[in-house]
């Protein structure tokens, strides 16, 4: 059986729940590896939560960045990844 | 008008029981979560124990929607040499409920609401209100102010209050798991016949890092998980994440056959962390559930652990009233006891433990063979070294566990089957 990633979303603006602090991130790539979802993407010299409408809200890449570089809050109210048969 | 006697942040598990247990003891509650629909943010194993469920607190449960009722339980292990397979049975009893989170957290919520809270979906709580040292409230996206005596982060393992606190660290490497869900459509009558009231637990080399793959029916789905600790070696070139450990475990030949002709209907993923957090009790705050670390992902427990402590949290929070004292000092002393009071608690922590230690202490392939040993020659060689040893215990007799311990290493050799034999019997056996 091949991996079909089935992921539902509430419609609305999330926020920019997360983000990356430019001043800290050395660019070490972490925060992409641990990614499933490839929200991370290298930008020059540091990596930034490109699609962000990807993100299942795990909180991996806040919890491996060693340089505490990752802003991680929550979606608006009501918006975000969905889970059914959670 | 937004004062409370305690808000309670997040509807999962912890959220509605401490809610619930809050109204009851007669104080004015607000249960705030930022999901539509609570647990539609959660991803869990979503079976529910029995040996938890028993205890009178958690009776009402089973009440809620149930998806299937489980009175056994299967273990694969799986390496190169042989499949074995523990079944299980209990002569009676029921051993789980398997639950789908987005139905029954929103009817436990709707169990607290009853009761007489006031609860608040599609709301985010983004900080916390503090005054002279106490945790007073939350302010919500939309700017809202709440305040009240005691706030119960319910907020689950990346809880925004608890993280504001600064209660809860940043974790990874051995103290964290991340793991991805798949759920799996067969219908009821397949899953009738393939699987029935059975939960299954797998093992096997390239299928998981350190931890143990599961299939678990539901009423008409069935949901796989599996993932590892986050060290440096979860990911790498040949697991270019966590996806490719699920793919290993589907790929299976016999977890292939179970799904042949399913579909899939949700994929998920979810971090757990793996080590009490050193404090859950700050002045008029305290941590349930995940976000309080009450969580064994090791075995697959953490449901009736937010269950308990949200109960546990709300009584403390009422003996604080009480007292007029919201300090660390006051709710961690009703909370500590009722805690250390629960034997469920305490024993799956400590099974927890012990076998985290042995799976990070051995291979993959040396955990399925040492499992595997454990029933090897349909359970008479076992048994024999077993008696041994168990007596050798009993009676503190070094003899006895030395002689078990020779047994185990005299037989080793006929635990590989050898082909020639088969050769041999095609050759002349047939004649």
């Amino acid at each position: 059986m091949k991996i079909e990633m089935k992921v539902d979303y509430y419609p609305g603006d999330t926020g920019e729940f997360v983000r990356v602090d430019e001043e800290k991130c050395t660019g070490c790539g972490d925060c992409a590896k641990f990614c499933t979802r490839d929200v991370w993407e290298p930008d020059g010299e540091i990596y930034r939560p490109v699609n962000l409408k990807r993100c299942c809200e795990c909180g991996a890449c806040w919890n491996v960045c060693f340089d505490d570089a990752i802003i991680f809050e929550e979606p608006k109210g009501g918006t975000g990844v969905r889970f059914s048969y959670g | 008008m937004n004062e409370y006697d305690v808000i309670v942040v997040g509807a999962g598990c912890a959220g509605p029981a401490a809610a619930k247990k809050a109204v009851e003891l007669g104080l004015k509650t607000l249960l705030l979560e930022k999901a539509q629909v609570p647990g539609e943010k959660n991803i869990s194993g979503t079976c529910l124990n029995g040996a938890a469920l028993i205890i009178p607190d958690l009776h009402y449960l089973v009440e809620g929607p149930v998806e299937r009722v489980i009175r056994e339980m299967r273990t694969y292990h799986i390496n190169k040499d042989r499949t074995t397979i523990f079944h299980e049975i209990p002569s009676e009893g029921i051993l789980l409920l398997s639950i789908r989170r987005d139905h029954f957290d929103a009817w436990h919520t709707e169990k607290a609401k009853k009761a007489g809270a006031e609860v608040k979906l599609s709301t985010t709580v983004v900080d916390i209100i503090e005054e002279n040292d106490y945790v007073k409230g939350v302010i919500t996206d939309n700017g809202e102010k709440y305040y009240s005596k005691v706030v119960i982060d319910a907020g689950g393992v990346n809880s925004i209050v608890g993280r504001k606190a600064g209660l809860i660290p940043k974790r990874k490497g051995k103290n964290m798991i991340l793991y991805v869900t798949i759920c799996v459509h067969l219908g009821q009558k397949v899953i009738d016949e393939r699987i029935g009231e059975c939960i299954e637990y797998y093992l096997s080399p390239g299928i998981q890092y350190k931890t143990w793959p599961w299939l678990f029916p539901k009423k008409d789905t069935v949901t796989l998980g599996t993932g590892g600790y986050m060290d440096e070696n979860l990911i790498n070139d040949e697991f270019p994440n966590v996806n490719k450990y699920m793919e290993n475990f589907l790929n299976l030949p016999i977890v292939k056959k179970k799904l042949e002709g399913g579909k899939i209907v949700a994929w998920g993923l979810h971090l757990e962390y793996d080590e009490a957090i050193e404090k859950r009790v700050k002045n008029g705050l305290i941590l349930t559930g995940e976000a309080g670390g009450f969580v064994v992902p090791f075995l697959g427990e953490g449901m009736p652990e937010a269950f308990f402590t949200g109960i546990y949290a709300a009584q403390s929070v009422a003996k604080a009233i009480e007292a007029n004292d919201f300090s660390e000092a006051k709710l961690s002393e009703t909370y500590q006891e009722l805690i250390a009071r629960n034997f469920f608690m305490q024993a799956f922590r400590h099974i927890g433990a012990v076998n985290k230690q042995t799976a990070l202490s051995k291979s993959d392939e040396e955990i399925t063979k040492m499992m595997q040993n454990v029933i090897m020659g349909g359970g008479f060689i076992s048994n024999a070294i077993h008696t041994k040893w168990m007596k050798g215990v009993e009676d503190q007799d070094k003899e006895l566990l030395q002689e078990a311990y020779d047994l185990l290493e005299l037989i080793q050799p006929y635990a590989n089957v050898d082909p020639d034999f088969e050769n041999l019997y095609n050759e002349r056996g047939r004649k």
